[in-house]
């Protein structure tokens, strides 16, 4: 396809709390057996985009590990392939500020793609995307930019880092920044945009050189308000998942159990979510075990029960736990006659036997990477 | 063309159809026959090679590739992908002066000595690809070395009231064979071939052109190539071997060796992280269990919705059981749909089969005498209809 793709990893780092201690916020764990990441990458590997640049800031180990010779995402190819971005000194930039300063250690990438197009995307909006589709609205509408975007569900006073004003002739007549929607069903910014590569190239040296930083204030809106460049928007109309937070990250995961629709939108088989292959053996339900709405990953043991919770790989639950509400994640132990109520485990996490954990629904208890409990 | 110098290759012998498997090998080779919830047959003898340092693997194949191959691909799932080596499927070809299907296991290596020759191995293994086991290869080839052998077979160890279904290697004190005895009416040893063999490459270059040009030979290994090197009197030394293996060529062994999986008595563990058996996947979710649904005893690979009962049984990828099902001692195959209200009891359900509502697959052994009982099989991409029984033993 004539679109590469650029990724950010570790954008929004800083609301995720501990759970980004160590780790870029690309490489959260989500749904069971996935990263956020593994979202992006494979929506763009199912779309053809081969030449993807993932941008990094620091933390990025475990990107690097969980991605290896990206052969899973069927990008371990000739011509193309993921390249990680580090920052590097320039004497102009450092550690970046804004993804048009991120932008700015992935120029030497950009600039020896031979596609006219790039897709820009953040890793916290999961969902299952054809960029093919959305590049094709973008060259029929003949615009600068086009902003991926979906219509907000019924909680306006969220704010969104982008929303888009549309007169019924689909034409936007505004463009806004980091501001609430105002009422149900508005257009808010997906964190994708759609640009031609040699302009976007330019917008970055440009911006870089007047010391701007924000790549939607600074640019999107700021040339749109002075009628530099055209904007059109394309409106994604399956299921969107938007992590802001620990709070919805947790809700996000725990919404995989009840919501058919996303399931079967953020599932679908003929556009598969490819992710790293472990070689787990499947998962082993012993004696007592009372597995009830769950999401449950290749390589557990389990022997406890369990209720509207998502397990990752190889997690233990040793008989007479109870685990309620909570998300365990790869490598976990939990010990006999445990009680784990609305909690998030992070990776080789061990509860003895007996302790109990009980957070809060609206505040999860979140216990770091390879604690004991 | 360079090629570098391999100790040690070896050759997987995955052509055969596997007819005592009936419906579940009608378009498929029996190496490629689904095992354990996300394994096929192959992954054992494939990932033992990895888990040996054996990385050239020759696999011929005969009967029904086009699956297999497709599997095997590249090799990449079990690593088996090196600048020199790797997993290479051998079909038999057609030459310039005769075109021929490999007519025996023999034959098979045979027509393949150029495939061999180019890596100059000092010595060959030869496998086959319907065996369940985990084996540490390097260690027979140590053995074999140790006791400057120029044929080492590996043997198992098996009940005396057994042993007439095998081929029974009779021992020396030191371990050497001096007579080989397929299914013998009266056994004088209880050492069971598993069709395992390692050879020093020059040696069995030298029997097989001998074979070759033998018109009344059927090309076989254990008929005609090892029989003729112990009337030769060469150096043949048996390495036993402690562990499980299973012969998964028959419908009550497959299903045995699945049951196996969830006994921890039966020595057959996959879970050990120092040796693992890879297989390929295909990017399922993760499984999904919903309200009310009991799960005992069981397997359940990633990609299956479970809304019934699962007792003692093995429910591969992709699955979807619908609610009001009660599924006991059973294999249940990739990608299969068992729709509501059906009752499975000591049966395998092929994969991507369908069993319709309220049907009624395979029974328990009570009630019934010996010889009327049996599994009751559902075919690949068979669909049972609604409110149907197939009945202990059938085969649909």
């Amino acid at each position: 396809m004539n679109m590469a793709g650029v990724i950010f990893s570790n954008l929004f780092d800083e609301y995720f709390g501990v759970l980004t201690k160590n780790r870029t916020v690309a490489s959260l764990p989500f749904g069971g057996r996935y990263r956020f990441i593994d979202f992006i990458l494979s929506n763009m590997s199912n779309s053809n985009v081969t030449n993807v640049g993932i941008i990094t800031k620091y933390n990025y180990n475990s990107l690097m590990d969980h991605l290896e010779s990206t052969s899973e995402w069927d990008f371990n190819r000739k011509n193309g392939g993921v390249f990680i971005l580090p920052p590097f000194s320039t004497g102009i930039t450092t550690l970046y500020h804004g993804k048009l300063e991120a932008l700015f250690s992935a120029i030497e990438f950009l600039e020896k793609l031979t596609q006219e197009y790039v897709v820009l995307s953040d890793s916290t909006v999961l969902c299952n995307i054809d960029y093919e589709d959305a590049l094709d609205t973008h060259l029929k509408s003949g615009k600068d930019l086009t902003v991926i975007t979906h219509r907000v569900p019924s909680n306006c006073s969220k704010k969104y880092a982008l929303l888009i004003k549309a007169d019924d002739n689909k034409n936007v007549t505004d463009l806004i920044v980091d501001y609430p929607a105002m009422e149900d069903g508005e257009l808010a910014g997906m964190g994708m945009y759609i640009m031609e590569r040699v302009q976007l190239i330019t917008a970055i040296k440009d911006a870089i050189a007047k010391g701007r930083h924000h790549l939607e204030k600074d640019f999107f809106q700021k040339e749109f308000n002075e009628g530099k460049i055209g904007v059109n928007y394309y409106e994604f109309r399956g299921s969107v998942l938007c992590n802001t937070n620990i709070s919805s990250y947790y809700d996000n995961n725990l919404r995989l159990i009840t919501d058919e629709k996303l399931k079967r939108d953020l599932f679908d088989a003929r556009r598969p979510i490819f992710t790293k292959i472990r070689d787990e053996v499947p998962t082993y339900y012993g004696k007592g075990a009372q597995p009830d709405n769950c999401l449950i990953a290749d390589g557990c043991r389990i022997f406890g029960s369990l209720y509207n919770s998502v397990l990752f790989r190889e997690v233990k639950i040793g008989s007479g736990a109870i685990v309620k509400n909570s998300i365990i994640m790869q490598g976990s132990e939990i010990g006999e006659g445990c009680v784990i109520e609305n909690a998030i485990l992070d990776k080789n996490v061990t509860i003895t036997p007996g302790v109990k954990l009980t957070g809060a629904r609206n505040a999860p208890i979140i216990i770091e990477k390879g604690e004991i409990v | 063309m360079y090629h570098k110098k391999k100790e040690c290759v070896a050759m997987l012998l995955a052509g055969g159809q596997g007819s005592r498997l009936m419906v579940l090998t009608e378009d498929t080779a029996k190496p490629a026959v689904p095992f354990g919830g996300k394994y096929r047959i192959i992954d054992f003898p494939l990932s033992n090679c990895v888990n040996s340092g054996i990385d050239t693997v020759g696999i011929l194949t005969q009967y029904q590739p086009l699956e297999l191959n497709d599997y095997i691909g590249n090799g990449g799932p079990w690593g088996l992908t090196s600048n020199f080596g790797g997993a290479h499927i051998l079909p038999p070809y057609s030459k310039s002066k005769n075109s021929e299907w490999y007519k025996g296991t023999a034959n098979a290596i045979y027509q393949n000595m150029s495939f061999i020759e180019r890596y100059d191995p000092e010595y060959i293994l030869i496998l086959s690809g319907d065996h369940v086991y985990k084996m540490d290869y390097s260690k027979m080839l140590e053995y074999h070395k140790a006791k400057k052998a120029e044929c080492t077979i590996a043997v198992l160890d098996v009940p005396i009231e057994e042993a007439s279904r095998f081929g029974i290697m009779n021992l020396n004190k030191d371990g050497s064979i001096y007579e080989f005895e397929e299914k013998p009416k009266v056994p004088k040893s209880t050492k069971a071939s598993m069709g395992i063999y390692i050879f020093n490459w020059k040696i069995l270059k030298k029997y097989l052109i001998e074979d070759e040009e033998d018109k009344k030979s059927s090309k076989d290994f254990g008929k005609n190539v090892i029989p003729h090197l112990l009337g030769d009197g060469r150096k043949m030394f048996a390495y036993l071997f402690e562990g499980y293996w299973k012969d998964v060529g028959t419908i009550d062994s497959l299903w045995q060796s699945n049951m196996d999986l969830l006994n921890p008595d039966s020595g057959l563990n996959l879970e050990d992280p120092t040796f693992k058996i890879y297989a390929r996947n295909y990017a399922n979710p993760s499984s999904f269990v919903c309200k009310g649904s009991l799960i005992e005893n069981s397997f359940v690979a990633e990609g299956c919705t479970v809304n019934g009962n699962i007792i003692n049984s093995i429910i591969s990828t992709g699955c979807y059981i619908e609610k009001g099902t009660q599924i006991e001692n059973s294999v249940i195959m990739p990608n299969t749909r068992i729709e509501e209200g059906s009752l499975i009891k000591y049966a395998i359900v092929g994969e991507e089969a369908t069993i319709s509502n309220n049907s009624k697959v395979g029974d328990d052994p009570e009630g019934y005498s010996n010889s009327d009982w049996g599994i009751a099989v559902v075919g690949k991409g068979k669909t049972v209809d609604p409110d149907t029984v197939v009945k202990v033993k059938e085969v649909i």
